[in-house]
């Protein structure tokens, strides 16, 4: 490997076989982190620490999957987000600091997948590196004939719900809102994605209808509907059914 | 208050009010006096200069100063209800009173500018004072939860071999546990800084108050670890127009607060209820409670009810600062059998009410 490229990155170690994943972070210290985390984990890694670099790597590397900073020195993460996904059709994911949803819902707006808030725990980190590394949600789910996640199970054909074997009467809408949350079990589902879902495009503003349908799913899916095990709420940004 | 009324009126505001006051000075004179006693005339035109000068600023009681001596001339000098004088007498005291009041003007707002540079000194010192508090303080907060962070991680990598796996494990929960808490402290800072600058920018959104409590609470699961939550939040409330970013830290930090005060294994509520209004919301616990009259001050920045704990006696202050800025209220009381509850009130939006409007109900699937 005489990549010149390869001088910034700061490891492409691993067996080959293994998904290359590009981390995008301008900070030293995450950096080491992350690529001892990934390369641990049976992940190989290739690193940059601008926008400039990620546009490079990721056309010749072709990752599997680029985690993002959103706080990159030299190009807005939105900005990134959005040029690379003019040609660029793995998952991305980036990372965020909280308190800024408005960051996160432009750089799902603008093609990424989903997110994660610093500082996260490496586990976060791994379930969201696993579930977007699964099968795309539309290729094949579609044809499955019954959707399982933990203690819930749908019977798509007959339209059944099960929580521990138990069936559950839904509504319609709650029925649509919570086979989409299942068939992306693990990822985040925006607010507009749920409601355009349940309700059409004309909706898709409509986030206090989505509240509303929403916590009636609690009640009915979950134990204790104020500590919900599966129907998270990801604040204002959407929800995640939390994939064991 | 109505020193600020230079300030917060216009320039021509100002102007006009000093007409007004020759006007008034005129009238007064007129009646009390008439065209007898002309010093008593003059000393009530400048009895108007002084009190112009003192509250509008130097220009428009300069104006005040020339009106009154022109006003004094047309009305109260021979010949009458002109402009002109005769008299040179007249004229002598016309040049001494319009003098007097020019000097009257300059004097006054000279002690008023100084006036204003020893008060805004004096904020200048109190200000820093804060600072160098909160400074000392946040410097203290943090260095304590860092110096854990350090001792573990040195411990772990001195004594990898020898260490016991649950001494490591112990250890790391450590670290993960301080790296935490050190992040809420960093937020509370911000959020402080936000609410000391009026820049808390508040995104209200209508939402059910479950959801707001179930992510703080689902935040704090490793700080909860010794204390059994409880819920009561019914299903019926009505929405709330809220920023759940906000609310989730105003939860976060009393539910946090209940954890550090109260003892290992026993349990916190949280519930909420339909209150006058909106909703309100409880959070309480069975600790060392509150030690009557602390149930204002604890919301005072820097103010610490037990001094052995860590903290920098900023969450409350935000709670309150955020609470406030939802149009709501919060306040503290021990609970009758030990413990401290805080209960804060989140108005119910007066458009909503009506449930999600235009979708009918259905019918079950399947």
């Amino acid at each position: 490997m005489t990549d010149p490229a390869l001088a910034d990155s700061a490891s492409a170690a691993g067996p080959s076989a293994a998904p290359l994943i590009l981390v995008v972070d301008d900070e030293p210290p995450i950096q080491r982190l992350l690529a001892a985390v990934l390369v641990d984990n049976g992940f190989r890694t290739v690193q940059a620490n601008s926008g400039k670099k990620a546009f490079t790597f990721a056309s010749t590397y072709s990752p599997a999957l680029i985690l993002l900073d959103l706080g990159l020195p030299d190009l807005d993460g939105v900005e990134i987000t959005r040029r690379l996904r003019q040609w660029y059709l793995p998952p991305i994911v980036v990372i965020s600091a909280r308190g800024r949803e408005t960051d996160k819902i432009e750089a799902l707006d603008a093609g990424a997948n989903d997110y994660l808030t610093k500082p996260f725990a490496v586990g976060e980190l791994l379930a969201r590196l696993r579930v977007w590394l699964r099968q795309p949600p539309d290729c094949g789910g579609d044809s499955a004939s019954a959707l399982e996640v933990g203690d819930l199970r749908v019977d798509l054909s007959r339209r059944l719900v099960f929580v521990e074997q138990r069936e559950v009467h839904l509504t319609l809408t709650e029925y649509k809102l919570f086979v989409t949350l299942m068939r992306n079990a693990g990822r985040v589902v925006t607010h507009r994605q749920l409601l355009e879902e349940a309700w059409g495009p004309a909706y898709s503003n409509e986030t206090q209808y989505l509240r509303v349908y929403m916590a009636r799913l609690r009640q009915k899916l979950e134990k204790n509907s104020v500590r919900p095990q599966y129907l998270l709420n990801e604040p204002g940004v959407g929800y995640r059914l939390r994939a064991p | 208050m109505a020193r600020e009324t230079p300030r917060t009126l216009n320039l021509a505001a100002r102007y006009l009010l000093g007409a007004l006051v020759v006007g008034i000075a005129t009238c007064t004179a007129w009646l009390s006096f008439g065209h007898n006693h002309q010093r008593d005339v003059v000393m009530t035109f400048l009895l108007g200069v002084v009190l112009a000068s003192m509250r509008l600023g130097y220009g428009p009681s300069l104006f005040v100063a020339v009106g009154s001596v022109a006003a004094y001339d047309y009305y109260f000098v021979e010949p009458y209800y002109r402009l002109t004088v005769t008299d040179p007498w007249d004229l002598i005291t016309l040049v001494i009173m319009l003098f007097v009041a020019l000097v009257i003007s300059g004097l006054t707002a000279r002690v008023r500018k100084e006036a204003a540079v020893a008060q805004s000194a004096k904020i200048q010192v109190e200000a820093e004072q804060l600072r160098n508090s909160l400074l000392s303080s946040v410097s203290h907060d943090l260095r304590t939860p860092l110096a854990v962070v350090q001792g573990a991680a040195t411990a772990l990598l001195d004594g990898w071999d020898d260490l016991p796996g649950a001494r490591r494990r112990e250890f790391l929960e450590t670290i993960s546990d301080e790296t935490l808490r050190l992040n809420r402290i960093v937020r509370n800072l911000l959020d402080m800084t936000a609410l000391d600058a009026n820049a808390l920018r508040v995104k209200k959104e209508l939402q059910p108050v479950e959801e707001v409590i179930g992510v703080a609470l689902g935040r704090l699961e490793e700080l909860l670890r010794d204390h059994p939550i409880e819920t009561d939040v019914p299903h019926d409330l009505p929405l709330v127009a809220l920023d759940a970013t906000l609310i989730d830290q105003v939860l976060v930090n009393l539910v946090e607060n209940a954890a550090k005060y109260s003892p290992a294994g026993s349990s916190i509520q949280v519930s909420a209820h339909r209150a006058a209004g909106g909703v309100e919301v409880k959070v309480a616990d069975r600790g060392t409670g509150l030690t009557p009259g602390d149930e204002e001050r604890i919301f005072e920045k820097f103010y610490r009810a037990n001094r052995t704990q860590p903290g920098m006696g900023l969450g409350l202050t935000i709670c309150r600062g955020i609470v406030r800025a939802h149009g709501g209220t919060i306040r503290a009381e021990a609970r009758p059998g030990g413990g401290a509850l805080v209960r804060f009130t989140l108005p119910a939006d007066p458009h909503a009410g009506k449930g999600p409007v235009g979708l009918p109900e259905e019918a079950d699937v399947g």
